[in-house]
């Protein structure tokens, strides 16, 4: 049993409550029915949004005690509707198998905001349960004739002096007129910001309500399922995919030839063999549709064969592109962190420096499921779209404009679908300005499938870099100081293909770039440069390689050059890594989690590379390699064992150790299931993953081109989670991708001696190293 | 042109009007409104769409129609089904019943974004069929090495899958 002793008396909310039967609240019953669809909170107004500081809007209780709660963050695959439901069951003392969720909906959930926010998006939902747990003790003390202080909960049952009542009972029938304090804005288009929109990051419930300590926590904590995975087992879960209105239309979209191309002539549709089929155009924006989707496919092959595009040859190739990047004009840095005049100074100064260079390939999310939207245009100018982005109301705003109506007419639902590892967190890419546009030039529903040769050719790439680090010695071996550059086009792109191809209206791609490491070696000063540039071919008709951030975004790319540095140094020092790490600094969680992992890894303390160390033979040599990150209040270790056959190049890693510590931690199987997820898809990008392109487009489209990790590849992983009461919550899934490389490429220095300083490491690029 | 096909899927026969070179994952999913499988690559090197063809996993997204013609069509839906009548449950006891793939997938908390892994069940299905308790490197060699491709996760969920595989082969051994 929990008991609560907080009293209602203290809040500055107050709780009212009338009784009318079933009140309408803007068109919808708060209480004890649930109508999908018809929730709108200021009708007048805004018939597509609800109002957030309205209780209704986020959650309802039923007369039979269960409980819906809303929010317009999304399920990503990372377990966040677990999550949720558990921070709203600890605050409300229910069970969470009774609260359903409503997700990413933007005419049936109030706070929007990004998929990468669940942190914000837990806290929006945990605070409104806080507020209405301490509403209804309120009322159950009115009810029951005792104080707030001796009542309990169980289970959504209050007790006290003898007698209890459930929630439902005490709300049947009833309006409980709460508001909910917040702050932000919704998303709106703003063709001269940063990224289209005014705002990625919707609302934020604020205030202080009383909430349950850490130490009381019953569910937090507690491995509880993701409400979703039953149905996706069983094939009952409706996805984006599936979605089918009476008149819709199937679509194959044609794509320019080259990724610059502009259409010249169409081909002809054979109306005998495709009676049903027809040509969609705009500008370059080229689709065939029909009510069935075979013969859109079937024809669209046909049609594509005759239609003509304009030669085009604007990118340097990706054998090239540090050459290309070597070459363009960086200016200024777009950001810079750090204490430049002592850095520097440091350097020029010091006994001993290092320094290295390291680069990467453009890599691209590549989901299983291809980009697929259905879109509704109607002749009174209003909107429906039903797609799988990680931001909802991002998506509607860049809508909005794309179509020229105001974003009231635009409403966007939420569906699951393969997982985006970020490519539409900020409210692009995907099918849906395709759907759109055809959906309006047609009079009817269209569903938009992409191909994944489609999706691999011309959706948006996290994109190729490279980073020159340096760091000074001082006479003890420790780095006292460490400068590094970072150069890259930016990854901030996410307008939609359709708007481009067609030439309507999308916000301008606004080249910079970002620091995104978190500092935690405060025993050296660092001096951390990035410079952007415009999308590689950026001028052309379709945007070019049009960049866009992915799992662990500008952090995975940054940490594996200054990981990999600090991996060097320890070298040049003769230091064991692990201990190296720990000299350079004063965190205490670092620390921690830094010896529990290595522990579990069987860690033996020494310097790199490993005695036995070779870089020649056709036998295997061993070696292990360690790395850290802090990100998002969560500290992250990966230590990777591989075996290097130098004779071919051959990178097998034999087990990979993962830890984190991300304060408490709310859901050890589900941060489990992430942490081993990551290092695969880590592995993934360390051991094989490159976009290649020629001079025209994007060559690497389908899997044996893209090549990803197999189930074959994937190690022993074993993690190691450290939990604590007293630090909040950190987030649980991003950085395990990007701890990866940096500890595979230490591992193989150590096995062979030579620093790789590029991924992926292909048998081919480790055959060259070790040779050079 | 569209031909009159007889179909037997999930232990059902079927008629549809469709072409008979169009791929079977179209009709299941937009004539049958059986939506477990899933379009993928559209050219069998992932497995998102993998349905059981009298037992032999199939890639659907090349598959066409006209070749599952006379025989047993297996999707996620039907999985179900299969284990009831193996086990010889009375239609009351197999309406409540899940396959122990599936409880398995549940239990070891498996799927992500989940969308590879109605393929990647089926592949489970037809390995425990041959060997009913096979090793992890088994598992890796059966879900990587079998043609016509690998069954890809982007999620990464390949650990856990093969905790699952394990679990579901345990619970059909008992």
């Amino acid at each position: 049993m929990t008991v609560k002793t907080e009293t209602a008396n203290d809040s500055p909310i107050t709780a009212t409550i009338t009784r009318r039967g079933f009140v309408k609240i803007g068109g919808a019953l708060f209480v004890s029915l649930y109508i999908p669809g018809t929730f709108a909170a200021k009708a007048a107004e805004s018939p597509t949004s609800l109002d957030p500081t309205l209780l209704a809007s986020w959650l309802e209780i039923r007369s039979d005690n269960t409980i819906v709660m809303r929010t317009g963050r999304t399920e990503t695959g990372t377990g966040m509707s677990a999550y949720y439901a558990q921070a709203i069951a600890e605050e409300l003392d229910v069970r969470p198998e009774t609260i359903s969720l409503i997700l990413g909906d933007t005419d049936r959930t109030p706070d929007g905001g990004f998929s990468a926010g669940f942190l914000t998006g837990m806290s929006n939902v945990r605070k409104v349960a806080a507020y209405t747990h301490q509403a209804l003790m309120g009322l159950a003390a009115t009810q029951l004739g005792v104080p707030v202080s001796g009542l309990s909960v169980t289970d959504g049952i209050v007790s006290g002096g003898g007698k209890n009542i459930s929630y439902g009972k005490l709300v049947e029938g009833q309006h409980l007129d709460l508001k909910i304090p917040v702050e932000g804005t919704q998303a709106t288009p703003d063709p001269s910001g940063w990224v289209g929109m005014t705002s990625l990051d919707g609302f934020t419930v604020t205030g202080d309500p009383p909430m349950k300590p850490v130490r009381e926590f019953k569910v937090m904590g507690t491995s509880y399922p993701v409400p979703s995975i039953t149905d996706k087992v069983t094939g009952k879960t409706q996805w984006s995919s599936d979605v089918t209105l009476p008149g819709m239309l199937h679509a194959r979209m044609l794509r320019p030839a080259t990724l610059g191309s502009t259409l010249v002539s169409i081909g002809e549709v054979d109306k005998k063999q495709f009676p049903t089929a027809e040509v969609v155009q705009k500008g370059n924006l080229v689709a065939v549709a029909s009510p069935n989707e075979w013969e859109a496919i079937s024809a669209a092959r046909a049609v594509a064969a005759g239609t003509k595009w304009t030669d085009w040859a604007g990118l340097p190739g990706s054998e090239n592109l540090t050459k290309a990047l070597r070459e363009y004009n960086w200016g200024a840095p777009a950001e810079s962190k750090g204490k430049a005049n002592e850095v520097k100074a440091a350097l020029a100064s010091a006994g001993k420096t290092i320094s290295a260079t390291y680069e990467q390939p453009y890599v691209r999310h590549a989901p299983i499921g291809p980009f697929v939207a259905v879109a509704d245009v109607r002749s009174d100018g209003s909107a429906t779209v039903w797609t799988h982005s990680a931001q909802s109301q991002g998506l509607r705003a860049r809508i909005a404009f794309l179509l020229g109506v105001p974003v009231e007419k635009v409403v966007v639902r939420w569906l699951e679908h393969a997982g985006q590892y970020g490519r539409t967190t900020l409210g692009g890419d995907g099918a849906e300005g395709d759907a759109v546009i055809l959906s309006r030039l047609t009079g009817k529903p269209v569903r938009v499938q992409w191909t994944m040769q489609e999706d691999m050719a011309w959706s948006t790439v996290s994109p190729g870099w490279v980073s020159d680090v340096k760091a000074a010695f001082d006479a003890n071996g420790h780095l006292t100081a460490l400068h590094s550059a970072f150069y890259s086009p930016h990854m901030f792109d996410p307008r939609p293909l359709g708007a481009l191809l067609a030439g309507m209206p999308c916000a301008t791609s606004k080249p910079g770039n970002w620091i995104a490491t978190e500092w935690h070696y405060e025993k050296i000063q660092r001096l951390e440069e990035v410079y952007g540039m415009p999308n590689l071919a950026a001028e052309s008709a379709s945007g070019g390689l049009r960049g866009n951030i992915m799992r662990t975004p500008g952090q995975r790319q940054q940490n594996f050059a200054l990981e990999g540095l600090i991996n060097e140094a320890a070298a040049a020092a003769k230091a064991d890594p692990v201990q190296f790490r720990i000299d350079h600094t004063t965190d205490q969680r670092l620390i921690d989690i830094l010896n529990a992992t290595a522990k579990a890894a069987g860690w033996e303390t020494r310097p790199s590379p490993h005695r036995g160390a070779r870089k020649t033979g056709s036998a295997t040599v061993t070696g292990r390699g360690v790395c850290i990150m802090v990100r998002s209040n969560a500290y992250w270790v990966g230590i990777a064992e591989v075996a290097v056959t130098p004779a071919t190049g051959t990178v097998q890693v034999t087990k990979f150790t993962i830890g984190a510590e991300c304060g408490k931690v709310i859901n050890p199987r589900q941060l489990d299931r992430c942490m081993k997820s990551g290092v695969a898809m880590g592995l993934s990008e360390a051991l094989k993953e490159e976009v290649t392109f020629d001079k025209e487009k994007v060559t690497s489209t389908n899997w044996s081109r893209y090549k990803i990790l197999t189930m074959e590849e994937t190690p022993e992983i074993k993690v190691v989670q450290i939990s604590r009461d007293d630090k909040g919550f950190g987030g649980g899934s991003e950085a395990a991708n990007a701890i990866v490389p940096p500890a595979v490429a230490a591992a193989i220095f150590d096995a062979t001696g030579v620093q790789p300083r590029r991924i992926p490491l292909t048998p081919a690029y480790v055959t060259t190293l070790l040779k050079g | 042109m569209a031909s009159e096909l007889t179909l037997s899927v999930n232990g059902a026969k079927r008629q549809v009007s469709v072409a008979p070179e169009t791929p079977l994952l179209f009709v299941l999913r937009n004539e049958l409104k059986l939506t477990g499988p899933h379009l993928g690559c559209g050219m069998a090197q992932c497995g998102a769409c993998a349905v059981l063809l009298d037992g032999e996993e199939v890639r659907t997204c090349i598959t066409p129609v006209s070749f599952a013609v006379g025989k047993q069509v297996t999707t996620i839906e039907g999985l179900p089904a299969v284990w009831a009548e193996k086990k010889g449950l009375r239609a009351a006891d197999a309406a409540k019943t899940l396959h122990p793939i599936q409880q398995a997938w549940i239990d070891e908390q498996v799927p992500q974004c989940g969308y590879c892994q109605s393929g990647m069940m089926i592949a489970a299905a037809q390995l425990l069929a041959k060997n009913p308790n096979p090793t992890v490197a088994q598992i890796k060699d059966a879900f990587t090495n079998t043609p016509p491709s690998p069954h890809l996760c982007r999620c990464g969920t390949y650990a856990a899958i093969i905790d699952a595989v394990q679990r579901a082969a345990k619970a059909m051994r008992a």
